[in-house]
């Protein structure tokens, strides 16, 4: 890239603030975490494809659906952004100080519940109406989750059962008010408050039907986050504490205390994300109308890596896939569950970084080994593929017989693992890779009797090839194995 | 005109431990799992996602194969299955432990929902499948309480009795549970002994999968006959509160499940006997959730397996 331009910067004394910016853009470990977040998305969304295809939906289809879907409304993009950055800061923020808040949900409600009080109990001028909202919904998300801040600072218990706890609490709670209790909307069937009065409304940008100036007070939060962590004394103490409590009280830090503010910060922001929903979008309180933000929230700061302008980048990329969900769900017809199964995906392949490196490493490896010796390596290769392409063909060919006949299933399904290990095997050049391949062959084989004895003809036919297959590739292996290779593996 | 109930008479007290067995079989079940990957020193939040996969999956195999045998296998299965991956994540690739157990969680929470789609059409709740058929002991039906309580139980209750027997026994009478407890406090020591830290590892954590997916099982077709979406709302979470609570000891594990189930059972038993308070259901349906929160407060710092959410990494030979 533009290499020859970094020495002369780092030269000049005045380092200005794009300068600054230019440097932490070169970074390596900046370009790695961006590497490294883009092969996750790419691996979930393989995964999810498979997924797809087993449960008799076209991928390809859906990618695209989801793609249209949220360019098209990249307004509604936005919007479902909003909330998603706020509750994503908030999980962010305790992070940095080490503390898991996975009851972002239950802040967010309180927090929405309050301002939705203030909303359509108090008269207020305009601008003052919608701050006052706003604040005591940050105040109450603040409290909610200080509770559980000063629990786990000072008695030790876990922050990640006590919120999760009083998240659902919380849902409880509300539920109550909205529906037996005093902020139930009168005369009305369903569990709802009253609407909250215009002054209290936040207002639309750009005449769009759902994205409002919301989304900018969420962006003005990732600059007030990022200075926050970055820039302040209680900042430097939190992440003092969050990488080594230990050290941190050894150099002066009050670690309780910053814990239990870390958290109830993080609850404030949770409860900023309900207060801004309510007011931008709903403008009055549903019973259970966030549907799990606080559980996105995490997914959110998972995929930022906790990082401020990440969790942006991250609270866009789960927005347009709720707003596209939708859209493939009604133009695709695949569930927008789907948009779940994804993000589930997504977290659990970031959180696995050395997976990217193991198949890089290997996958290097990997090449240079086949070029030593082409023959052989040529059919390990075939064998990888044979395995890959098993994997499907287990489930593919088993899943029709779902209700009918449940071993073959769990057969097709024990034949797909199977797949899978004999790739992995060969990727990894296990000198097991053998013996793996000998035993898909024979699973396919097993496939092929119980596909013979139920007459069922498109078993048979995969399975025959598969099996077939299966014994040359593994009869070739076990002939054309090197000595030397023997040797050398055994060593 | 609500019938009034005494809430002291040998029936309504029967059905109290009835029901507390029934919610605490879940739990202690739950709890015993997370006991099982916590001892070993591998953080399983993934808990919740693991029961929920384990419900499901019994359903599922219930629905299609008309036995509730093979969906209680099915359901230890697909848990161990969900909690191998959470096992290559934190223990081969050395990932994050709560990060990965809310993958998990999110991953169990959208396919189940999803393939409830699938398989029947619904958005909320499955077709109704075979219960596994309760134990009937004969000749007691007479006898207070004990009668009422014993006389048609369902064997996964005896199950989780049994299941607390076992763990005790391999974790302090084996030497598998010999080298998973020094796997949780010291894997250094363990690895210097010449264990491989990292299968002792892998291995509790499937089993923790496996116990969670049983006690899934209980929920969807033990307990009731369908699936729900969201159907364990919370009870992972739950059990590992019962598991910090419980010390994280088999009997521990046992009791403290106990004690949650009694309070759940508690719910249900006070808005049977005061019907005045049916309007505030709701804070009755908080009790748990508050009193778990209570009760980890009050328990203070407890002592965690010293190892517990790090990652091992072998030295490298120089």
């Amino acid at each position: 890239m533009i290499e020859e331009s970094t020495p002369s910067m780092e030269q000049t004394a005045l380092l200005t603030f794009v300068d600054r910016l230019m440097m932490r853009l070169k970074s390596k470990s900046l370009h790695r975490n961006i590497l490294h977040t883009f092969a996750s998305i790419v691996l979930a969304l393989g995964t999810a494809a498979i997924i797809m295809l087993a449960t008799g939906y076209d991928p390809l289809q859906a990618f695209s659906a989801l793609f249209l879907g949220a360019i098209l409304n990249f307004d509604q993009v936005l919007w479902r952004a909003t909330p998603l950055l706020l509750a994503g800061l908030s999980v962010a923020l305790a992070f940095k100080c080490g503390l898991f808040n996975i009851g972002a949900e239950g802040q967010l409600y309180m927090g929405s519940l309050a301002a939705t009080a203030v909303g359509y109990m108090i008269a207020l001028p305009i601008v003052v109406h919608q701050l006052a909202c706003l604040v005591v919904g940050v105040g109450v998300g603040f409290l909610y989750a200080l509770l559980p801040g000063v629990l786990r600072a000072y008695r030790g218990a876990h922050e990640v059962v006590t919120t999760m706890m009083l998240s659902y609490a919380a849902v409880f709670f509300t539920q109550w008010m909205v529906s037996q209790g005093p902020m139930h909307n009168p005369g009305d069937w369903r569990s709802i408050s009253p609407i909250i009065f215009d002054s209290a409304q936040i207002p639309k940008i750009l005449g769009s039907a759902f994205l409002n100036w919301g989304f900018i007070i969420a962006v003005l939060f990732v600059v007030v986050v990022d200075f926050f962590i970055n820039k302040t004394v209680m900042g430097y103490e939190m992440r003092a504490v969050g990488s080594n409590e230990d050290a941190a009280r050894t150099a002066g830090i009050d670690a309780k205390r910053n814990m239990a503010i870390a958290l109830g910060l993080s609850g404030a922001l949770a409860g900023l994300a309900g207060a801004v929903e309510v007011q931008g979008y709903y403008h009055r309180f549903y019973d259970q109308w966030s549907g799990g933000l606080g559980f996105d929230g995490i997914t959110v700061a998972v995929l930022g890596r906790n990082n401020p302008w990440g969790v942006l980048g991250g609270a866009i990329f789960f927005g347009a896939l709720k707003a596209g969900g939708l859209f493939m769900q009604t133009s695709a017809e695949v569930p927008s569950e789907m948009v779940q199964v994804i993000q589930g995906l997504v977290v659990l392949f970031v959180a696995a970084p050395r997976l990217i490196d193991w198949f890089s490493n290997h996958g290097v490896a990997y090449a240079r080994w086949i070029k030593d010796r082409p023959l052989f390596g040529f059919l390990s290769l075939i064998a990888l593929s044979y395995g890959v392409f098993g994997a499907f063909m287990g489930i593919l060919v088993a899943g029709p017989y779902v209700s009918s006949n449940f071993s073959l299933l769990l057969l097709g399904f024990v034949t797909s693992i199977g797949g899978l290990v004999v790739a992995i095997f060969h990727f990894q050049r296990d000198e097991r890779r053998t013996r793996a391949t000998w035993m898909v062959a024979l699973l396919w084989a097993l496939m092929l009797v119980s596909g013979l004895s139920m007459a069922a003809a498109s078993v048979v036919s995969v399975a025959l090839t598969l099996a077939g297959v299966g014994f040359v590739i593994s009869i070739l292996l076990m002939r054309l194995q090197p000595k030397s290779d023997e040797l050398k593996e055994a060593a | 005109m609500m019938l009034q109930v005494d809430p002291f008479s040998p029936i309504m007290i029967a059905l109290l431990i009835e029901t507390t067995l029934q919610m605490a079989t879940p739990l202690v079940l739950t709890a015993l799992g997370g006991m099982f990957s916590e001892r070993s020193g591998i953080v399983n939040i993934g808990l919740e996602g693991m029961m929920l996969i384990g419900a499901f999956g019994a359903v599922a195999a219930t629905f299609f194969s008309n036995n509730p045998w093979i969906g209680i296998v099915v359901a230890v299965i697909a848990g161990g299955l969900l909690a191998a991956i959470h096992a290559v994540i934190t223990v081969k690739l050395k990932g994050n432990h709560i990060v990965s157990g809310t993958g998990v969680i999110l991953f169990a929470t959208g396919f189940t929902t999803l393939m409830l789609y699938v398989i029947w059409g619904a958005r909320g709740i499955s077709e109704e499948v075979t219960r596994v058929p309760q134990i009937i002991i004969p000749g007691i039906e007479g006898i207070p309480i004990i009668g009422e309580v014993f006389g048609s139980l369902s064997p996964m209750i005896y199950m989780m009795f049994f299941a607390v027997l076992i763990s005790w026994l391999i974790l302090y009478k084996t030497p598998f549970g010999l080298r998973l407890r020094a796997a949780g406090e010291d894997p250094s020591t363990l690895d210097a002994a010449g264990v491989n830290v990292e299968t002792i590892r892998f291995v509790a954590v499937i089993i923790s999968g496996c116990l969670a997916g049983l006690g899934g099982a209980y929920l969807s077709i033990g307990f009731g006959s369908r699936f729900g979406k969201l159907m364990t709302s919370g009870r992972g979470f739950i059990a590992l509160a019962a598991l910090i609570f419980g010390g994280w000891r088999p009997i521990g594990c046992f009791l403290a499940g106990m004690f949650f189930g009694f309070l759940d059972a508690l719910q249900s038993f006070i808005s049977l006997v005061v019907p005045e308070l049916l309007p505030y259901n709701n804070f009755i349906q908080m009790i748990p959730y508050i009193l778990v929160v209570i009760a980890l407060a009050g328990i203070g710092r407890a002592r965690p397996p010293k190892a517990v959410g790090t990652n091992y990494e072998k030295e490298r030979p120089a």
